[in-house]
């Protein structure tokens, strides 16, 4: 336990300068590309040069960019940052867009990946080389290839006649205990507002995790035929073990690299749903950043970035920390 | 023929044929072996790397997995004496019922034989689980403990909570063997058991399986390259070449009147620790491919007495004395 804990206080201190570097590559970038801030934040073409003259000074837009830098991270940090393009606090909005729509539907999305992936992948590849294992496959492979956006449509035109998807607006519950509405709909027990939530997101969270799916399927069944070819199996059919047993052995030894892609795959649902949002019209964490990159809200995509670091780092946390549970050889 | 050999047999194996079918083509893997063990007896088979003599050991329990597959043959396994059961005839379930029960093997590399992510108790536990002897794992961890005991294991409470890698080879190889005897062994295949293993402890474990053997009145099957383990182990054995059974005979008997060309070349490459050595003895020529073996006798193009008749024919396993066999032209023909 000891060791937990140290190894805990190291990870957490190489959060630091992670963060630091994930928040200076995506402001470098930001603030390279040409534009007039400015301007822009002032009202456009017709805003008077006096009031782009005070807002250059109010956010420091003339200093060299790392100044500009370290001056973001300080108010975003504080607490204190108020967008320039929305006007109001960063973090206030961060935080309702996460809380309301990218968790269930990052949640729904790695629950999907998961329950499909694996099953699917271990079919594929307990029945390897039959019929079943192609079709599987073909499947995965066009998870991973098939644009997002082409299936979406399809799909949202089959399905929104039936009812069986909603597309306008996003269910809000009356009453907030957590002020996360999947969570205080599970709380309060209120199956009607969570089956209107479900309604909303089970279609975009499906296409959302296709693509992850099929990646999944393709390393669990790999991974998992891998495992198959140990000595150990062999030893274990020959002391007749049933199958299904001999089964449940390959795929704890198989399970490293799949927990390891789950992990960056739940990173990339967090932020890299940009594309499903604004095809189902989703007030997401992904549409926001694309948002703040477009309007040059330097304050607005700092905080977005952290947030969505800071998650990705504790997830990838706990799954170092389950490296440990499923190896027994894995010592921090 | 096979069957006729032993009085008491525990089992009894007739002309057996094994091809594995690779991309490169068919490999006659075993070709027409027919053998006997007698119950009580350590049965031996020797020969060189790819001869054939894990294959035929797995193929007592039809423990050969694909591309391999057994063509034809008959295995008897005679649980006890005039109750017989025939191999080929059972079921997946009903042989799986049979493989880590009555027949246990012991497999040659101990570091990769158990699962590196379960406890040395959970996995002897669970191999008297899936065979219905208890119910839940918890209920093996004492007997568990209690095999470790048998088998050597010292501080074995705590060995048993322990994983593989915090094991060493030797030790690994006796919780493996723990693991055999975790239900109502009658006869063990130990194939190769010590070759992964450094020689002070190759002698340890093959005490110790001779103790066992006599204790539980074991009946084992020890697969070798090693002579000196076959003069020290065994009561009689059968010399593989290429897949085929060339030569049977009791161990002295073997070594003191080998008459297979084969089997003299392998005692030959045997150095004698009492002698000044020269230059090592080697049978010349290579192992032949399986795939296109030669006609005739399997060992004729390195063999030094050939004549017309082995090219042609494939030599008879014949008597030649008290339960010594040999197949070889050489002696078909008094």
């Amino acid at each position: 336990m000891a060791d937990l804990r140290r190894f805990l206080i190291r990870r957490f201190i190489t959060f630091i300068p992670t963060l630091i570097g994930a928040t200076l590559l995506v402001y470098f970038v930001a603030a390279i590309v040409p534009g007039n801030p400015a301007r822009l934040w002032a009202g456009g073409e017709k805003a008077s040069a006096e009031v782009v003259q005070r807002i250059i000074e109010e956010y420091k837009l003339n200093e060299p960019w790392y100044i500009q830098y370290y001056y973001f991270m300080k108010m975003v940090l504080t607490g204190k940052a108020i967008s320039p393009v929305t006007h109001t606090n960063v973090w206030a909005e961060v935080l309702d867009r996460f809380k309301t729509v990218t968790l269930p539907l990052t949640l729904l999305s790695f629950i999907f990946i998961i329950v499909i992936g694996i099953p699917l992948g271990i079919i594929s590849a307990i029945k390897k080389d039959t019929v079943i294992d192609m079709i599987l496959r073909i499947f995965a492979l066009t998870g991973i290839s098939m644009p997002i956006f082409w299936l979406a449509y399809l799909l949202i035109a089959a399905l929104t006649g039936r009812g069986l998807v909603t597309l306008a607006g996003f269910p809000m519950p009356d009453y907030s205990i957590t002020g996360i509405p999947l969570i205080d709909g599970l709380l309060k027990g209120d199956f009607e507002y969570l089956s209107q939530l479900l309604k909303r997101l089970w279609l975009p969270s499906l296409l959302l995790s296709y693509a992850g799916i099929g990646v999944l399927v393709r390393l669990v069944r790999n991974s998992f035929l891998d495992a198959y070819s140990s000595d150990f199996v062999d030893f274990m059919i020959a002391r007749g073990f049933p199958r299904r047993r001999m089964y449940i052995h390959v795929l704890r030894n198989a399970l490293a690299p799949i927990v390891t892609v789950l992990g960056l795959q739940f990173g990339g649902l967090l932020a890299g749903a940009v594309i499903t949002e604004t095809i189902f019209g989703l007030p997401g964490m992904g549409s926001y950043m694309i948002r703040a990159i477009n309007n040059f809200d330097y304050l607005s995509l700092m905080a977005g970035v952290l947030y969505v670091a800071i998650i990705f780092m504790i997830v990838n946390l706990i799954v170092d920390i389950l490296y440990a549970v499923i190896d027994p050889r894995v010592r921090y | 023929m096979g069957a006729n050999r032993c009085r008491d047999p525990i089992i009894v194996v007739e002309d057996l044929y094994i091809n594995f079918y690779t991309y490169a083509g068919i490999v006659k893997a075993i070709d027409g072996v027919s053998f006997c063990i007698e119950r009580g007896e350590t049965y031996c088979l020797v020969g060189e790397t790819g001869c054939g003599k894990s294959v035929t050991s797995r193929a007592l329990t039809r423990l050969i997995l694909p591309p391999g597959k057994i063509e034809r043959g008959r295995i008897l396994y005679y649980p006890e004496p005039g109750k017989v059961v025939d191999i080929m005839k059972l079921s997946e379930e009903e042989l799986r019922m049979i493989r880590g029960d009555e027949i246990t093997y012991i497999f040659q590399d101990p570091g990769t034989a158990l699962d590196p992510l379960y406890t040395i108790g959970y996995q002897i536990s669970e191999t008297m689980l899936v065979h219905g002897y208890i119910n839940r794992i918890k209920e093996g961890i004492s007997k568990a403990i209690q095999l470790l005991k048998e088998t050597l294991i010292p501080d074995s409470e705590q060995r048993a909570k322990s994983y593989p890698h915090e094991l060493s080879g030797g030790m690994k190889q006796r919780a493996v063997i723990a693991t055999s005897l975790a239900n109502r062994p009658k006869l063990i295949i130990a194939d190769e058991p010590t070759t992964a293993l450094d020689a002070t402890v190759q002698a340890q474990i093959m005490e110790l399986l001779r103790n066992l053997k006599k204790q539980r009145g074991l009946t084992i099957l020890l697969i070798t390259h090693n002579m000196g383990l076959v003069a020290e182990m065994c009561d009689r054995v059968g010399v593989m070449y290429a897949g085929q059974l060339v030569e049977e005979a009791p161990t002295e008997e073997l070594f003191q009147n080998p008459l297979h060309p084969y089997t003299r070349a392998l005692l030959r490459a045997v150095p004698n620790p009492l002698k000044k050595i020269e230059k090592l003895e080697s049978i010349p020529g290579t192992v032949p491919n399986l795939i296109y073996p030669p006609p005739g006798c399997r060992f004729h193009p390195r063999c030094a007495h050939v004549m017309d008749t082995c090219r042609r024919q494939k030599p008879m396993f014949i008597r030649v004395g008290d339960k010594h066999y040999v197949s070889c032209w050489l002696y078909s023909r008094r």
